[in-house]
Parts: structure tokens; sequence; C-alpha cells
């Protein structure tokens, strides 16, 4: 589990499916915390520390092939438990089990994208049916976020209203969000996406 | 055809980019910018009074506008053409703040970094919002389903603004589209733009 913004969570989400391709890495941060998120050939999602276990360099630097997440470095190569199972330099041999990237449980469910930092503890948020719009930052903290809709500090702050919204925070950092929103099944995306557009500059000029 | 070319310039880049990308050859004659400000010496002011790189020579005909010469090179491309005019201005406001925002962290220029920074999320905000919704329409570049003289225009300064301290990692739809632009047949690099390293590898 976790603690932020004084509040214990399980599940933080870092997505939508539909911006990480196929063979793709992207950097995320967690409250000051910087995760890569990759998705392998066969389409599963994965969150690791967005560290290179050799030198430090970020993985999300790296790239994907099949289901291995190479670093751009020196090209060492992590399968799906992390562990590093081929290094260039010295292709015979085969790398002790101590050289392993950190990870974290990754889920997917209903095009979002949610990671435990901790133990898992309850079931992945549900965002019902609605669909996914886009993921936008936002310079607030998420505690001024909740507070600005009056809505307690869930994962998920579900507006409802005209559009149906569910937005889930990513706390970037305690001055910044990282929103993914969600609207309701057949709502106009281009509209929605305009709409929370405006709520940025609200919140952020509030 | 002549480019006065300066490597790590983000508009001389736009230039030798659109031509390997639409297979023309060019000429390239180094000019050393920084630190030698050889771009103000006598002879390259007789070129360009304006003292500015890139400058593009076809014969008689000499260029000094980045957007000028990208229509030049495509003028016979009507595949290179579309709703191009305003990225070409919005283009040249990336270069204004994200770029001037590199050339204060890589080349130490004298700028009002903040404000050069802050300027450029905005736009930034903007390229996002646009690209998002082109994807809505199951498009990926600027102005349509294939690139264009906008999404060339436009691609340096983004690509080099993590060089100028402003992050790219909150912008998904930014990031899909320098991928796909990073994934083009001929694609030439530059420092700190590189091509997919999975298409090297599969190579
Ligand atoms: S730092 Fe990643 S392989 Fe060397």
């Amino acid at each position: 589990m976790t603690r932020l913004w004084g509040i214990v969570l399980n599940w933080i989400a870092v997505g939508l499916a539909e911006d990480i391709p196929v063979g793709t890495v992207v950097p995320r941060r967690v409250d000051g915390l910087d995760l890569a998120i990759w998705r392998s050939g066969l389409g599963r999602f994965h969150a690791w520390d967005d560290r290179c276990p050799h030198r430090g360099m970020r993985l999300s630097h790296g790239f994907v092939r099949g289901e291995v997440l190479a670093c751009v470095y020196h090209g060492w190569q992590y399968n799906l438990d992390g562990a590093c199972d081929y290094i260039p330099a010295h292709p015979d041999l085969t790398p002790p089990k101590t050289i392993c990237a950190n990870t974290y449980v990754c889920e997917t469910r209903n095009q979002a994208l949610w990671v435990a930092l901790g133990t898992v503890n309850g079931d992945v948020p549900d965002i019902g049916d609605r669909i996914p719009i886009r993921s936008l930052d936002i310079s607030c903290g998420a505690p001024a976020i909740a507070r600005y809709f009056d809505h307690p500090q869930d994962p998920l702050i579900v507006l409802r209203g005209k559009y149906d919204l569910a937005i889930a925070l990513q706390p970037s950092t305690s001055r910044s969000c990282f929103a993914h929103v969600f609207a309701g099944a057949g709502q106009d995306k281009k509209i929605v996406s305009r709409y929370v557009e405006k709520l940025r500059d609200e919140l952020e000029a509030a | 055809m002549i480019l006065y070319d300066y490597v790590l310039s983000a508009s001389c880049y736009k230039i030798r980019l659109m031509a390997a990308l639409s297979g023309q050859k060019l000429e390239l004659q180094a000019v050393n910018f920084h630190p030698a400000r050889e771009h103000k010496s006598p002879e390259m002011l007789k070129l360009n009074p304006g003292g500015t790189l890139p400058i593009l020579r076809d014969e008689d005909l000499i260029m000094t506008d980045s957007s000028d010469m990208l229509r030049h090179l495509t003028r016979n491309l009507p595949e290179w053409q579309g709703d191009d005019d305003g990225w070409l201005d919005f283009a040249r406001t990336l270069n204004e703040t994200l770029g001037m925002a590199r050339l204060h962290d890589v080349l130490g220029f004298e700028v009002d970094i903040d404000a050069a920074r802050k300027r450029g999320v905005h736009l930034l905000r903007l390229l996002e919002a646009h690209l998002t919704e082109q994807r809505f329409d199951g498009m990926i570049f600027l102005t349509g389903d294939t690139p264009t003289i906008a999404d060339i225009a436009c691609f340096p300064n983004t690509a080099l603004a993590p060089d100028g301290g402003v992050s790219l990692d909150v912008y998904p739809s930014i990031r899909l589209w320098m991928r796909a632009l990073r994934s083009l047949p001929g694609f030439i690099e530059m420092p700190g733009i590189h091509r997919l390293h999975e298409l090297e590898a599969a190579e």
C-alpha cells in the first residue's frame, strides 16, 4: 500500500492502454517515483522502476524487443520478470539472478492502466463502461483537485454530470497530476477533450 | 542545392530531414555557428544580410526562411503538402520558445529562460490537444494521415524540448506522433534525435 496525500492508496492510475501501443515504453511519475511502463510484443503491460540495474539509465529510454525490454545504454535485456537475461558485451554469460529490475503489479481494466506500488489490496478501481478520452497534466496537487470538485480523495474522481466523467488521478508530484479521463459511452470525444481542457484552466487558475 | 548548415541547429535539421525524406540530395556547407559565429562573417552576410542559418541556395535563388525552404523542396511533391500555413507559423513560435530554451541550456545563450519554457509548455499543450483530436479521427499527423511540411516544420524543436529543460513525458499524442515520424523511410538523425532502435535491430 502506498501512502499519498495522507491517505492509503492501493491502486494508482498511470494511463490509457491505447496510448501505449504494443512494443512501446513510456515514463510515468508517481509521487516523485519514476516508473517505466511498457507493453510487450504479446500485449502485456509491465511497470518497473525507471532505472536500469546496470548503470541507472532510464529504462523508459529503452526499447521493447518482443517480450524483453532492452536498455538503450549498453543493451542489457530484461525479461518479463525483470530479470536480466542477456548482456551484449558478454553474449555467452548467463547473468546472475541478482541483476533484476524492480517491478510492480500492473493491471488493465476497461482500457485504464493501474499500478500497485505496494502489496495489492482490494480490486482495481472500476470505470464501468465509460470510454477513454485522454490523459492530461494539471499543475495542481491531487488534494486541491479533489477539494475543487468537493470530492473525497479517491483514486477515481467521478463527476457524472453532462459527460459522465471519471478522472483517475496520478499524483506525479505534490504540485502536479496526470489526469486520466474517461467519459460516458456515446460521448463525443472531441467535445469532452475540450471540456476537460477548460476544467484544467479553471483548476490551475483557482 | 546547397544548404549552409550547422549540425546542432534545429532549423537546419528541418531542411536536411525534408530533403532526406523526399529523396533529394543537398550539398552541405558546414558553417561554424558556435563558437566561431561564422554566420556573421562578411562572406555569409553577403549571402544573407540577416545573418541567420540555415541558408538554402538553388542556383540564383537564395532562401533564408526555413518555411520557404520546405515549400521550395516540396513544390513538385503534392503528397507533402497539406493545410500547412498555420503550422508553419506555429513552428516559428516553437523556435522562439523551446528553441531558445535549448540554445540557453546547450550553448549558453542569454534568454529569459523561465518565460521561454513557460510559453513552450503552453505550445506543447496546444500541439497535444490537436494531435489528440487527430487521433480521435484516426489520423496520426498534423494535417492528415500522411506527413506534410507542417509535421517536418514542428518536429525538431518539439523533439529537442528536453534539451531546453522541458519534458515531453506528459504528452502521449505528441510522443506517438514523434514515433510515427521517426519511423518514416529515409528518416535521418541529429544529435538529440534518434531513429527508432526497434527498426535498427530489425535490419
Ligand atoms: S545502463 Fe542499462 S545497460 Fe548499462
